[in-house]
């Protein structure tokens, strides 16, 4: 698979250099880091992003945090849902619901009798040998501990139900940590460890970051989950599906498409049709005339047709004692075979090209690099800003991308495998027109920035500089607007004229390319190696972020992770 | 294993000492493993199943009480929760809704509920089901007798 994954990073529009991309790009950069927000969490700050969510179902709902992570966990991490429930069925129904129970027991005998029956092993148990839950069960320890044990290796160490008849409440976290600590630390540690990481298994927000070798990072998306980011360790992923990003191809098409590249399936549908296997010796033999009636190494002579074994004699029309009037249809699949194959090879040739492109550009790179070097060196101060060929090299790579993956997308869109049925032929013919003419202009602006970025610009005069720097900046802003009506076209008039509900959704087109997830913001004490779950919230360092969570508007989730500066721009 | 052990030694002295407390259900354990018992238990009155004998087997886990033991109808029966061939049982304390604090007694006390309040709803048996499910609740009591007569109630002669 083509590999973008070595990523441009120097090429990237940084928050500071914006002087020059403020004249040609489009001023919504705003809106579009409002739109979806993309957050790298760490080992180290994966606590610290689960706290900010407990705390404010515990701030809320006013219950302790092995409550609000039990609600939590129940509703997949979704505070607004969890809330939404909260107001609309009430405390008392969500709490049962997810099996929280707050009336702590208070039994009057629990002091005073010194054993207690154990109805697990039906032993009389000194008091202190025996643990009382939430819910006012009490067993003794040793059966407790089991009942963890054998839970957690079942898979469901996230949702640990007390031990009595019916009793549907969820053990404490503290209570099972510290039970099983005395004699299965082991154990402690991997419950502790499903705790932590339900956060990223059991939320639809978070997903792993899908590099390999894993970088130990997780992202979160604020919004629109139907988006693609860049990890921290340079991985840009589509977050939907997970796989490499592929706008404006929809992810089932992505899927389609790298698997068709994997298996050639149409060369081995060619070979299918162009060789059968022999009925004596089952070795593929290729037709090689017209004849149907062939004849494989072996000796052996057989019906092309049907495959049967046949005699040797036979005319042009038939074959001496056989019959079997098949051949229209077999040739009609040949010809079909033949025809997708070449429809294939069409794109995937288009494809190829672009992504091939990149890679020879990626190299330019460097070259460019060299030459804003020599520049700095021998040119005036007059031309000490050169962020228009860094931004005109993002440009070029980004538009590369999209490139190749539209022949991907048009593939599938004007292809029988997925739209056969939605459209009509005409229909069909005419989208594929006003498609084709947007990909082409686009391209061939494409191609002329990529001639522009190769002149050897440290050998020219200054005003030749500055009319190249002008053709590039007017040809970037050109492009960027191209690619927009591109994705917008898609969006609207090939996808969006087709009901199909959101399979074949797109991630939304980018200007400044895919977002780079930013660190999360750690404003919660964060100890070394306190992963417990019983690990304590330090309260006095949160008042140091605090300022900037009040100032979200209610209700409005997405502000709350913004980046500071981003936050300024509002 | 040792507190498994443990468990149904105690609740074999229980069924020991309590033998006429429930004469519904009668618990044997096999002579040479704990973690095999049979019982017979009583059709329910007023139900189809009134007057025949039902055997039931019950093969424990070696985390019991943790997990739930597995029973299964020895004597064939007409219901919606059973397997007609194998005798399996549908019953939600068998799987999910398992306690620890149940016992194979306890267990033995839900089956005869579940002989007089059958689930059409989650059947075993798709012909019992369905019988029940269409309204013909006669025709379901008919087969079920019929069964409970054949295979449920000692020979005569
Ligand atoms: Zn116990
Ligand atoms: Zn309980
Ligand atoms: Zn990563
Ligand atoms: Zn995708
Ligand atoms: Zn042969
Ligand atoms: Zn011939
Ligand atoms: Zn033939």
């Amino acid at each position: 698979m083509e590999d973008y994954g070595s990523s441009d990073d120097d090429y990237r529009y940084s928050d500071q250099d914006d002087s020059d991309c403020e004249l040609y790009e489009n001023n919504d950069q705003n809106f579009e880091l409002l739109s979806s927000t993309a957050q790298v969490i760490t080992e180290e700050s994966l606590l610290a992003a689960q706290k900010e969510d407990l705390r404010r179902v515990m701030d809320m709902l006013s219950v302790r945090q092995h409550h609000a992570r039990t609600l939590l966990i129940y509703h997949r991490w979704d505070v607004d849902h969890l809330f939404e429930v909260y107001v609309e069925k009430g405390k008392a129904y969500m709490f049962a619901q997810a099996g929280v129970s707050v009336d702590e027991y208070h039994g009057s005998n629990s002091l005073v009798s010194a054993s207690v029956m154990c109805e697990i092993c039906m032993d009389d148990i000194p008091s202190d040998e025996a643990t009382r839950v939430d819910c006012g069960h009490c067993f003794c320890n040793s059966c407790w501990t089991q009942h963890f044990i054998v839970k957690i290796n079942e898979g469901q160490s996230k949702r640990i139900r007390c031990m009595a008849h019916k009793c549907n409440s969820i053990c404490d976290e503290a209570i099972v940590s510290s039970l099983l600590a005395r004699e299965h630390p082991d154990m402690a540690e991997k419950y502790e460890r499903f705790l932590l990481e339900s956060y990223i298994e059991d939320n639809k927000r978070v997903k792993w970051c899908p590099s390999t070798p894993h970088c130990g990072n997780a992202i979160r998306v604020e919004g629109d989950k139907l988006c693609e980011v860049e990890c921290s360790c340079g991985d840009q992923f589509c977050f939907n599906c997970l796989s490499e990003a592929h706008s404006p191809c929809s992810c089932l098409m992505w899927e389609l498409w790298e698997k068709k590249c994997r298996d050639e399936s149409e060369t081995v549908n060619w070979i299918t049709v162009h060789t059968k296997p022999c009925p004596k010796c089952h070795k593929p033999v290729e037709k090689n005339g017209g004849c149907n009636l062939v004849s494989c190494i072996c000796g052996q002579a057989f019906c092309w047709l049907c495959g049967g074994a046949t005699g040797r004699d036979h005319t042009w029309s038939s074959i001496a004692g056989h019959s079997c009037g098949r051949f229209k249809e077999q040739e009609k699949t040949a010809e079909r075979a033949k025809r997708d194959l070449y429809r294939y090879m069409h794109y995937h040739n288009r494809y190829k090209a672009h992504t091939d492109s990149f890679k020879l550009e990626s190299k330019l790179k460097d070259t460019i690099r060299g030459r804003i070097s020599k520049s700095e060196e021998t040119k005036s101060s007059e031309l000490s800003d050169y962020s228009w060929v860094h931004n005109g090299l993002s440009r070029l790579f980004r538009s590369r991308r999209v490139l190749s993956y539209s022949y991907a997308f048009a593939f599938y869109m004007f292809g029988d495998e997925l739209f056969k049925e939605e459209m009509s032929k005409a229909e069909r013919e005419i989208k594929q027109n006003l498609f084709e003419d947007q990909q082409q202009q686009f391209e061939s602006n494409v191609e002329k920035l990529s001639k522009m970025l190769e002149e050897p610009f440290d050998t020219f005069e200054y005003d030749k500089v500055m009319e190249i720097r002008m053709q590039i900046i007017d040809l970037s802003t050109l492009i960027d607007g191209l690619c927009k009506k591109m994705y917008e076209c898609i969006e609207n008039d090939l996808l969006g004229s087709i009901n199909l509900g959101t399979i074949h959704s797109i991630a939304p087109y980018k200007s400044k390319g895919i977002e780079r997830a930013s660190e999360l913001q750690v404003c919660w004490s964060n100890k070394a190696n306190n992963t417990g779950v019983t690990a304590e919230f330090d309260r006095s360092e949160e008042s140091g972020c605090s300022s900037r969570k009040r100032a979200r508007k209610d209700g409005e989730m997405f502000d709350l992770n913004l980046p500071a500066d981003a936050l300024d721009r509002i | 294993m040792q507190a498994s052990r443990a468990r149904l030694f105690k609740e074999y002295k229980e069924v020991q000492r309590e033998k006429t407390a429930d004469p519904d259900i009668q618990l044997v354990c096999d002579d040479s493993n704990i973690f095999k018992w049979t019982a017979l238990i009583k059709g329910p009155s007023e139900t189809p199943f009134e007057g025949g004998i039902f055997q039931l087997a019950f093969s424990v886990p070696e985390h019991y009480p943790l997990q739930p033991p597995q029973v299964r109808f020895l004597t064939k029966i007409f219901h919606p929760n059973v397997h007609f061939k194998t005798g399996e049982i549908c019953l939600d304390i068998l799987k999910t809704a398992w306690s620890p604090a149940w016992t194979l007694q306890s267990v033995c006390r839900a089956i005869i509920a579940l002989m007089a309040h059958p689930e059409p709803d989650s059947p075993l048996n798709c012909d019992s089901g369905n019988l029940l499910r269409s309204g013909d609740v006669k025709g379901y009591q008919s087969m079920a007798r019929m069964y409970t007569r054949l295979a449920a109630m000692p020979k005569k002669g």
